[in-house]
């Protein structure tokens, strides 16, 4: 694994359990101990229930959901970014819940939508991107399942 | 009176008076903050009254910029508070707004100072900065707090922002990225005929932008409004005492904005969270100006990104849910034909350059005061939106008490 210039994901102790099973290519979602209901991005309050006590637990998730929207990245404002360019986004509706939604890169393509045929509505499940030791970033492949 | 109780004691009671709009410049030769003094001071004596008159300063310094540049008062933003001690000025009232909805926000801020006699003459002011260096590129290699969740899965910036609604509208509606020629178009065709604009004199042609490579598909270079040096002010007083005043006022009707309650990823804006919070924005604003769309002669529609014209246009009502291309398509904004609307003859920014709502606020101004010289229009209302319309506003002016 080459040294990345891309940036890292800097846990907080919110979030430390979700990048912790990233590591492990494990796709969690942060649960509210109140409502049971899932958020992303975790938050002081909760988006469902407004309880300022959400009290996450993270909890492992199928990582299969929807493409909602998508776009070719073609220039990045980022470093470390310039080897993958042009990289596809996807705005992808996770199965376990209503509008919970991620946004990430689609791994399996050629950075050409045409080729690949990207459509909304298409099927993707998790993958993960090893950024640097113990540091892995969701990403999603199209699910042909 | 309706839940939200918005019956609007200021309507048409405070008006603009005086204005002053400096060049718009890639890159100014005086700093920020000097252009920001020349354009009060101009605009003071515009609206025929003296730098210690004023005693309100009110307005936004948001940078827009996702870079790593640093916000300096006076160089790279402009703050009312610094406007006003740089004038020599202790305000009664002084002010900043902290929203997307920037113009809309200090305008309403600028209404509510003078209808609450927290001041008698406000100036407003605008004050944008183009950095040196590529405007969006940041050299970040951590991200904590809510970036962790976008930057490092490579989500970062406004064009990415924007590229995910408009693939949803295009998609869904069926609609083509070739139509989009006819706003920016329309936008530069306008731009050119304004002296101060950045686009003076330059139009732009639908083969140069349909030419020109995409960014972060669908957008390219020519849906975004330029980075620029710019500086707006105007002058607000009461519309009884703009009655001895030298320029024919304009009254604000009212305004209305909004922020959706579902909290997202940073800059993730979904089609339907645009819309849904756009059209409360719109029932909010007929409400609290006291007008129906169609009594509105020149509704000026944002247009930082191109697809915002689009979006507003739909959740104003000027056409239904996703037929807004259709409407461009068959020319119905060419502010030139006798029946299409004229929701970007200011240019907009697109047409200008990033002064973010300020040239739809200054059309409205213009024109609805019969001072935009050979670009005179008939217009007695005016509505003047700015930003996203779910997380933006929308001002209502008119020349009639
Ligand atoms: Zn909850």
């Amino acid at each position: 694994m080459s040294a990345t210039q891309r940036p890292l994901p800097v846990p907080d102790e919110q979030s430390a359990p979700f990048w912790d099973a990233a590591a492990k290519h494990v796709l969690t979602m942060a649960r509210c101990s109140q409502c049971g209901a899932f958020s992303l991005p975790i938050d002081i309050v909760c988006d469902h229930c407004h309880t300022n006590e959400p009290n996450y637990s993270f909890e492992p998730v199928s990582g299969r959901g929807t493409v909602r929207s998508w776009t070719v990245i073609r220039q990045s404002f980022l470093p470390g970014f310039e080897d993958v360019l042009p990289f596809v986004l996807v705005d992808v509706e996770l199965d376990e819940q209503a509008d919970l939604r991620m946004v990430a890169r689609l791994l399996d393509d050629t950075g050409a939508p045409s080729r690949v045929g990207l459509r909304i509505g298409m099927r993707v499940a998790v993958a993960f991107e090893d950024l640097a030791p113990g540091k892995s970033v969701p990403a999603f492949v199209l699910d042909e399942s | 009176m309706s839940r939200s109780g918005t019956h609007n004691r200021a309507r048409n009671e405070v008006a603009i008076v005086g204005y002053a709009q400096s060049m718009v410049r890639r890159h100014a030769e005086q700093p920020l903050g000097a252009i920001a003094i020349d354009t009060a001071k101009s605009a003071i004596a515009d609206a025929g009254l003296t730098v210690d008159q004023i005693d309100g300063f009110v307005g936004s310094a948001l940078f827009p910029t996702a870079g790593a540049h640093a916000a300096i008062d006076g160089v790279s933003i402009v703050t009312p508070h610094w406007l006003a001690e740089r004038l020599g000025v202790n305000p009664r009232y002084a002010a900043g707004f902290q929203g997307f909805g920037q113009i809309p926000g200090s305008v309403a801020l600028a209404v509510n100072a003078i209808a609450s006699g927290a001041a008698d003459y406000v100036l407003m002011h605008r004050a944008l900065h183009n950095p040196v260096g590529q405007y969006h590129a940041n050299p970040m290699r951590e991200a904590p707090g809510p970036m962790q969740w976008t930057a490092p899965q490579g989500f970062f910036g406004p064009l990415a922002m924007i590229a995910l609604p408009y693939t949803e509208y295009l998609e869904r509606y069926g609609a083509r990225r070739e139509t989009m020629a006819a706003v920016v178009v329309e936008a530069r065709k306008n731009g050119a005929r304004i002296p101060w604009s950045y686009w003076h004199d330059r139009p732009l042609t639908a083969e140069e932008y349909l030419a020109e490579p995409t960014i972060a598909d669908p957008i390219g270079r020519f849906d975004c409004d330029i980075p620029v040096d710019g500086v707006a002010t105007f002058v607000f007083t009461s519309a009884e005492r703009a009655r001895d005043l030298p320029n024919r006022p304009v009254h604000v009707s009212g305004f209305a904005m909004g922020q959706p309650t579902h909290r997202r990823l940073m800059l993730h804006w979904p089609l339907d969270d645009i819309m849904a919070t756009g059209a409360e924005t719109a029932g909010r604003l007929w409400e609290h100006a006291g007008v129906a769309r169609d009594d509105v002669d020149l509704p000026q529609v944002y247009d930082g990104f191109s697809p915002f014209v689009y979006f507003w246009l739909e959740v104003l009502g000027y056409c239904g849910p996703g037929e807004a291309h259709e409407l461009v398509e068959a020319g119905g904004i060419d502010s030139d034909a006798p029946d299409g609307l004229p929701v970007l003859s200011g240019g907009g920014a697109l047409g200008n350059g990033r002064m973010h709502g300020i040239p739809q606020m200054l059309e409205c101004y213009l024109q609805l005061s019969g001072r935009a010289g050979e670009r005179q229009r008939e217009a007695t209302v005016g509505l003047a939106c700015h930003a996203s319309p779910h997380y933006g506003g929308a001002v209502v002016y008119s020349s009639e008490a």
